[in-house]
């Protein structure tokens, strides 16, 4: 009171009113706001709902028919048929090289224009005699009377099936249905077998298997180097103009279009190194390269995130700086490493570019065995799928995507539990 | 308390002219202090004085600073810390240190304890290291409270009880010298009264530094007391004297509450 005030237009400042009109405009003003910006982040979420909702209906819509195939009844009449095949020699393991020369492709033909009249043989997938050697194989006593065995049709009567085939093929079918000879059934050789090139023949399980591997290969390549180098940088390394310039490169690094490690991968691994084509352990190593700097990101974000003073209290007992290091600050970081790593991964599985370069798009007949055999993964089967002129394939595309989806959800799920598990073991 | 300074052994802890810098600025200058185990020593002096540095000095923790240098001697048993020779590890298993805020492991309260004592290779048996670990948690006066929940989290207890599970740590792997960072800033006064009950109870078996806020405090648990201002050692003696009879100005308005 004693002092002046040091300004004159703070003893001059109208007092403030608080119920005023313009003091209501603006509390109304700020309501609106807030109610907008809800809105907007309602909208943005149903978009999203929205697009997802539309991707798995149409997804499913398509591909669930890929899952079914149509079978058509054919009786055999195996006594009588012209081939000789002693039962004997279908004991013990070489059963499917004895039948191979049993010249079953002739009689499942006869067999098919028997029972559905002339042309019969062409309303059968060509590769229909596989399934009549398999019966034989599982149950050989077939041989001595007749059976009615539920072959695949072909791939024009089962897009028939699905009312998506020509006039003339929906007539046969229409006939055979009348004739009570068609039924519909699981695919089962969808998920056992591998490319074919006929679309009721193909399988999805080789392309399953060669990303299981390249998965494989990425995952023990990317993430034991990805972290050890995020906790070499967050723990070890000096703060300076070299730390600072591989701190950019990775940021770069984790940017960089995926067909140009693809490139990387064919000049290096390929032409340099000599790797075998084609091969998952090539494809893993590709993509490691893509998916080891989000690691390292994620690696690093993560142990920042561990409070100094957990580092304080172990070094403070006298543990050594790599007792720091794994006893205490990777194991609380690890769930955050193990996000990044859901999201490097989740990438490198959808990835087909960097796969087309080393040539992971060639047709592979059969599954891999191991990770240096040739082999496919899922997107770039899909990718190749949907390249068929076969009409077939369209249902098959939308088939293999639901495969993937899948394949992703579970890689997910794991992922998720393990970070869960790992969060909640203190 | 008993207050005979005259021993004729060497201290366990002596500081001789250490200066203390990070990059160009000089956070201690000169500092020259003995710690030994018949006494209990608090740092007192305003924030930013360089008590808590001059502290981290004494088990190296400031090496993990960047920029941070150590000038002059301090001897453990003689034995020069800084020297080459010393292994910084080793070192703070001997000097332990208690911090402000308590920082217990996320783990159980049994493996808390039992740190330690297994990465120096204490315990040989089970049985070695659940006797390790009863008897650190009863000489952190924490046995009673947690004894049927060893395998609970540490991070569950109370803010008190955190400390003395943090005290218990240091213990666990039999350290000679025990520093304290302000341990009881964090904690209620009921907390903080365990404490310093706990620090008079570990007094004679492990020498201790302490450095506190709290003018009370450093009357309560210390029988020497140094007083910081600015980065100097303005006044280090016997608790007694210094609170009843301070021979330096500062020391007097700063304990008074003039200043600080």
């Amino acid at each position: 009171m004693t002092s002046p005030p040091p300004d004159e237009t703070l003893t001059r400042r109208i007092p403030t009113d608080w119920k005023g009109q313009a003091m209501q405009r603006r509390i109304a003003a700020r309501y609106r706001a807030e109610r907008r910006f809800r809105l907007i982040g309602l909208a943005s979420i149903l978009l999203s709902a929205g697009f997802l909702a539309f991707l798995l209906v149409s997804m499913l819509g398509n591909g669930l028919s890929g899952f079914t195939r149509t079978e058509i009844a054919v009786k055999f009449d195996f006594p009588r048929a012209p081939m000789v095949v002693d039962p004997a020699m279908l004991e013990g393991g070489n059963a499917d090289q004895v039948l191979a020369g049993a010249n079953l492709p002739v009689v499942t033909a006869q067999a098919a224009n028997a029972a559905l009249g002339e042309g019969g043989d062409a309303l059968i997938s060509s590769n229909a005699w596989l399934t009549v050697r398999d019966a034989i194989r599982d149950d050989p006593s077939i041989l001595q009377r007749e059976a009615v065995l539920s072959l695949p049709a072909s791939a024009d009567i089962d897009l028939a099936a699905k009312s998506q085939g020509t006039a003339q093929a929906e007539a046969a079918y229409a006939r055979l249905k009348q004739g009570g000879h068609v039924s519909r059934a699981i695919n089962m050789p969808f998920l056992t077998a591998s490319d074919a090139t006929d679309p009721t023949q193909v399988g999805i399980w080789g392309a399953f298997k060669g990303s299981l591997l390249t998965m494989l290969v990425t995952l023990l390549l990317s993430f034991p180097v990805g972290v050890l180098a995020a906790l070499y940088l967050e723990e070890y390394a000096p703060r300076n103009r070299w730390t600072d310039m591989i701190e950019v490169s990775i940021n770069n690094l984790a940017a960089v279009p995926s067909i140009i490690f693809g490139l990387l991968g064919l000049a290096v691994f390929l032409n340099m190194m000599h790797l075998p084509r084609s091969a998952p352990l090539v494809g893993g190593l590709t993509m490691a390269l893509m998916t080891m700097p989000v690691i390292v990101i994620a690696g690093r974000n993560a142990i920042k995130a561990v409070p100094p003073s957990i580092r304080d209290a172990a070094l403070g007992i006298g543990a050594s700086p790599v007792q720091v290091v794994f006893h205490h600050v990777l194991p609380l970081a690890l769930p955050g490493i193990m996000t990044g790593t859901i999201i490097g991964m989740a990438r490198a599985l959808g990835e087909t570019a960097p796969l087309l370069m080393i040539g992971m798009r060639a047709f592979i007949a059969s599954p891999p065995g191991g990770v240096t055999d040739p082999a496919t993964v899922l997107p770039v089967q899909i990718f190749l799928w949907s390249d068929e002129i076969s009409k077939g394939f369209v249902e098959k595309t939308s088939a293999a995507i639901i495969v993937l989806l899948l394949f992703l959800l579970g890689m997910n799920s794991i992922a998720i539990y393990l970070r869960n598990k790992f969060e909640k073991r203190w | 308390m008993t207050e005979q300074t005259t021993s004729s052994a060497p201290p366990k802890m002596a500081a001789r002219h250490v200066n203390v810098f990070y990059g160009d600025k000089q956070a201690i200058r000169d500092v020259s202090i003995e710690i030994d185990n018949d006494h209990v020593i608090a740092f007192i002096g305003p924030s930013g004085c360089g008590k808590s540095t001059f502290l981290r000095t004494l088990n190296r923790m400031n090496d993990t600073v960047a920029g941070a240098r150590v000038e002059g001697d301090i001897t453990l048993d003689g034995e020069n810390i800084y020297d080459p020779s010393m292994d910084v590890v080793q070192l703070r298993a001997r000097v332990g240190m208690v911090f402000q805020k308590p920082n217990p492991f996320p783990k159980s309260i049994y493996d808390n304890i039992a740190y330690g004592p297994r990465i120096h290779g204490l315990a040989n048996s089970k049985a070695d290291l659940d006797v390790i670990v009863e008897s650190a948690l009863r000489r952190a006066g924490l046995w009673d409270e947690v004894k049927d929940r060893l395998k609970d989290s540490g991070t569950a207890l109370s803010g008190g009880q955190q400390q003395r599970l943090c005290i218990g740590r240091a213990i666990a792997v039999e350290p000679e010298v025990i520093l304290m960072d302000e341990p009881c800033s964090a904690l209620d006064p009921i907390a903080t009264a365990k404490i310093e009950e706990l620090i008079h109870e570990l007094r004679g078996r492990y020498a201790i530094a302490i450095v506190t806020h709290n003018m009370q405090q450093a009357a309560r648990v210390s029988q020497r007391t140094a007083f910081f201002h600015l980065g100097t050692l303005v006044e280090y003696g016997v608790t007694s004297e210094i609170f009843t009879n301070p021979r330096e100005d500062r020391t007097k308005d700063y304990i008074t509450g003039r200043y600080g």
